[in-house]
């Protein structure tokens, strides 16, 4: 994290960039490539931390630079708006996650996936109070269980699938089950006790930990999964705007390189952007088999 | 009050305590208007802030509370909890229309389905709101009700404690103004009160000083040094001391002259009576020198002599025993009563009134002559002088039984009634000061030790009676007195 003057030039560029794409949008100015074709439109998925302003200040203003578009971050409740508004074309590209991406993935392509200790992968975690005893998902029968929300891979398919496996289902095996909507929400409801146990990615809750230890203070990781793919960035399989694609998938490649773009990825504990084959996915592809199996 | 404040307690203990117990009857009833205003207000304040927080969590749950959405609900009140710190939420509870939570503030006190304690039960909305005052919390309850039937039930319980500690300081504060007020005008009050008592306890001590030995008056010093109506009752006060004492010095004088007065006429009485013979033993001494030789005027001539000579001897004899106090006690004989007719008949000749005497007594009685001789020769004087001329006064003594009966009995205009008293011993022990019925107060005195009666009568035919009853102590009784 930048301090002290650095902070201070971030934030002047910041400004200046958002002043011009506020510009650019309104007049259409000699400074973005192509206006006529209108904004790049970048869809986030709750995922992230979404309710920092500051983040997506620095995202848009590093796209905008990087790509020469103006720039224009989608942020809905759930994923499934996301992945509706992408796989309808109204989106130029979304950081969505892993189950969306494989149940779409004949209408999808992969654009770039986020490294996380220099790997595209993560886990999903079961976390419970503090204090409870118990190692696995059978000693969390009865539970009020805290899922993220029902298209995301780490807060909902995985625990769906160790279920699956074992041939229960979530609402027979737990007492109640219920969506917050967010990986945060789902550590706040455990910690708070409202619930029993949790779903939770388990980047967001190391970033969590490490930004806001109050929140995860209350709260253990029963059981990590295996690693996964980690929630990529993904286009319509038929691009809205090639060159705008083309663009974007660049300054994410390349964020590692620009100081923006770094400032941009340690806000985010990433290391970086990187072109994955698709097939790393295919664990989370069977896990989302497994699950329509089961029915 | 009456109880609270003794009567004997002085004056500089009863005001300030009737001031005392006056601010502190204002101070209670001041404190608490206060405090009931106090309370209002601080319900009202709160009311109105806990139904804006009701309102806005009731808003925000609204849709999640028909959907039992757990995580929406209690993100709801965890945001109210956060932006309505002014009204210190302690804890919030939504449950659904049964009675289950849905979401609470603390979920482990409250976890999901668990059913609300009966403590928490308020059914009807008339009491949605619970305040009491000085209590550190407050409960709210509102209940979620769509058209035909109740959605969820919202709980709120908030921190009033710093209501309460306002209110203990107003308490304090209260307490300790009208502590210091009460005090100050105590002080103030006994302060005037002693300043303005002093006067009188003055006087007080003075008055308390007549009343066991003689007034005595106020120093000039104090009285020229008060003024105002205190300082004319000090010079008043010394006007009546110096009144007093005239009188009373008046009184004794007058006594004295009453004395002399008596003794005066009691010696001239006494000459006269010796004198009245000496004309005719002269005249018989003459009667002696010139015819002495014939022997029937010689013996006429000093059987004369004789009857002159005792009776100056008597007369002589009988004041001597009268005013002789220490002379020998002897028994009243019939010619102790003889004898006062002889006292008195020069005085009675002089007034040209005839005195009758019907002594019917045979004998020594056992009674003390001298006492009543004094007693009846008194009485007769008294008579004689207030009898008109050329009348009668008429005595008799005589026994009726084992009583001695003595009556007085004048033509005169009658005994005034004043005197009657004095005579009866009606007005008390004491001689009269002026001197006057001086006599009469003596013969009182004297019957009185002979546990003897006095009774005035006012007869028809005009004049007085006195009459003596006295008893007449049987033999043994008079070994006692003797």
């Amino acid at each position: 994290m930048g301090v002290g003057l650095n902070h201070r030039l971030d934030r002047r560029e910041l400004l200046r960039a958002t002043a011009s794409a506020v510009l650019a949008s309104a007049f259409g100015g000699a400074a973005t490539r192509t206006a006529a074709n209108g904004p790049l439109r970048f869809g986030l998925t709750p995922v992230f931390l979404t309710n920092d302003l500051e983040l997506l200040g620095r995202l848009q203003s590093y796209l905008l630079r990087a790509t020469g578009y103006p720039v224009s971050l989608v942020t809905r409740r759930t994923y499934q708006e996301i992945t509706a508004l992408l796989t309808s074309g109204q989106l130029d590209a979304a950081w969505i996650c892993g189950f969306p991406y494989v149940a779409h993935r004949a209408e999808l392509q992969l654009v770039a996936v986020p490294l996380w200790h220099h790997k595209p992968l993560y886990q999903s975690y079961l976390i419970v109070d503090r204090d409870r005893k118990g190692s696995g998902i059978l000693d969390l029968r009865g539970d009020i269980h805290a899922f993220s929300d029902p298209d995301s891979n780490s807060g909902f398919l995985v625990t769906r699938a160790a279920l699956a496996e074992r041939h229960l289902r979530p609402e027979t095996f737990f007492a109640k089950t219920f969506f917050t909507y967010g990986h945060r929400n789902v550590i706040r409801a455990v910690a708070s006790g409202l619930a029993g146990s949790g779903s939770v990615d388990g980047y967001v809750y190391e970033v969590v930990a490490e930004l806001e230890p109050k929140v995860t203070a209350g709260t253990r990781i029963l059981k990590a999964s295996e690693w996964l793919g980690f929630p990529p960035i993904a286009a319509p399989r038929v691009p809205v705007d090639q060159m705008r694609l083309e663009a974007l998938t660049k300054a994410l490649w390349e964020m590692h390189k620009d100081d923006e773009g770094r400032a941009v990825l340690r806000m985010l504990r990433l290391d970086g952007f990187g072109a994955e084959d698709p097939a790393s996915f295919d664990a989370i592809a069977s896990k989302a088999a497994l699950v329509t199996a089961a029915g | 009050m009456s109880i609270f404040l003794d009567r004997s307690w002085p004056i500089t203990v009863k005001v300030p305590l009737a001031v005392a117990a006056l601010m502190i009857l204002v101070g209670l009833v001041l404190s608490e208007r206060v405090l009931s205003r106090l309370t209002e207000s601080q319900e009202r304040h709160l009311i109105e802030l806990s139904q804006s927080y009701l309102d806005g969590l009731s808003s925000a749950i609204a849709p999640s509370i028909l959907r039992e959405d757990n995580w929406e609900i209690y993100d709801a009140i965890a945001r109210a909890q956060t932006t309505n710190k002014s009204l210190h939420p302690i804890e919030t509870i939504v449950t659904n229309a049964d009675g289950a939570v849905i979401a609470a503030s603390d979920p482990k006190r409250h976890p999901v389905a668990s059913t609300i304690p009966p403590e928490h039960s308020i059914s009807s909305e008339s009491a949605s709101f619970r305040f009491n005052a000085g209590a550190d919390s407050a409960k709210a309850v509102r209940v979620l009700s769509y058209p035909g039937r109740i959605a969820g039930i919202i709980y709120a319980t908030f921190d009033t404690s710093h209501l309460a500690a306002e209110r203990r300081d107003v308490v304090i504060a209260l307490a300790l103004t009208n502590g210091a007020l009460t005090i100050l005008l105590a002080a103030a009050g006994w302060f005037l009160v002693a300043r303005m008592m002093r006067p009188v306890r003055i006087l007080s001590e003075h008055l308390g000083v007549a009343r066991e030995t003689l007034a005595v008056p106020i120093p000039e010093a104090v009285v020229s040094a008060t003024r105002g109506e205190f300082g004319r009752l000090f010079r008043g006060y010394n006007a009546l001391v110096r009144s007093m004492k005239e009188r009373e010095e008046m009184g004794k004088r007058l006594a004295e002259e009453k004395r002399l007065g008596s003794l005066g006429r009691l010696a001239s009485a006494l000459a006269h009576e010796i004198n009245n013979p000496l004309g005719g033993l002269f005249n018989a001494l003459a009667t002696l020198r010139s015819h002495g030789h014939l022997s029937s005027v010689r013996d006429g001539s000093l059987g004369l002599l004789e009857r002159g000579l005792v009776g100056i001897r008597d007369v002589v004899r009988t004041t001597l025993t009268i005013y002789r106090t220490d002379a020998v006690m002897r028994d009243l004989s019939p010619a102790d009563i003889d004898d006062l007719g002889l006292l008195i008949g020069s005085e009675a000749r002089r007034k040209s009134v005839k005195i009758i005497i019907f002594n019917i007594l045979t004998g020594d009685i056992r009674l003390p002559s001298t006492p009543i001789r004094q007693a009846v020769l008194n009485l007769i004087l008294n008579a004689v002088a207030a009898a008109p001329e050329g009348s009668e006064v008429r005595v008799s003594a005589e026994t009726i039984g084992k009583r001695l009966a003595i009556a007085v009995i004048d033509r005169g205009p009658g005994l005034p009634s004043r005197e009657v008293e004095v005579l009866t011993g009606r007005s008390g022990a004491r001689p009269p000061l002026d001197g006057g019925g001086l006599g009469l107060w003596t013969v009182s005195r004297l019957i009185a030790d002979l546990n003897g009666q006095i009774v005035v009568e006012h007869p028809d035919s005009g004049g007085t009676a006195v009459k003596l009853d006295i008893p007449i102590p049987q033999v043994e009784e008079l070994s006692n007195v003797a």
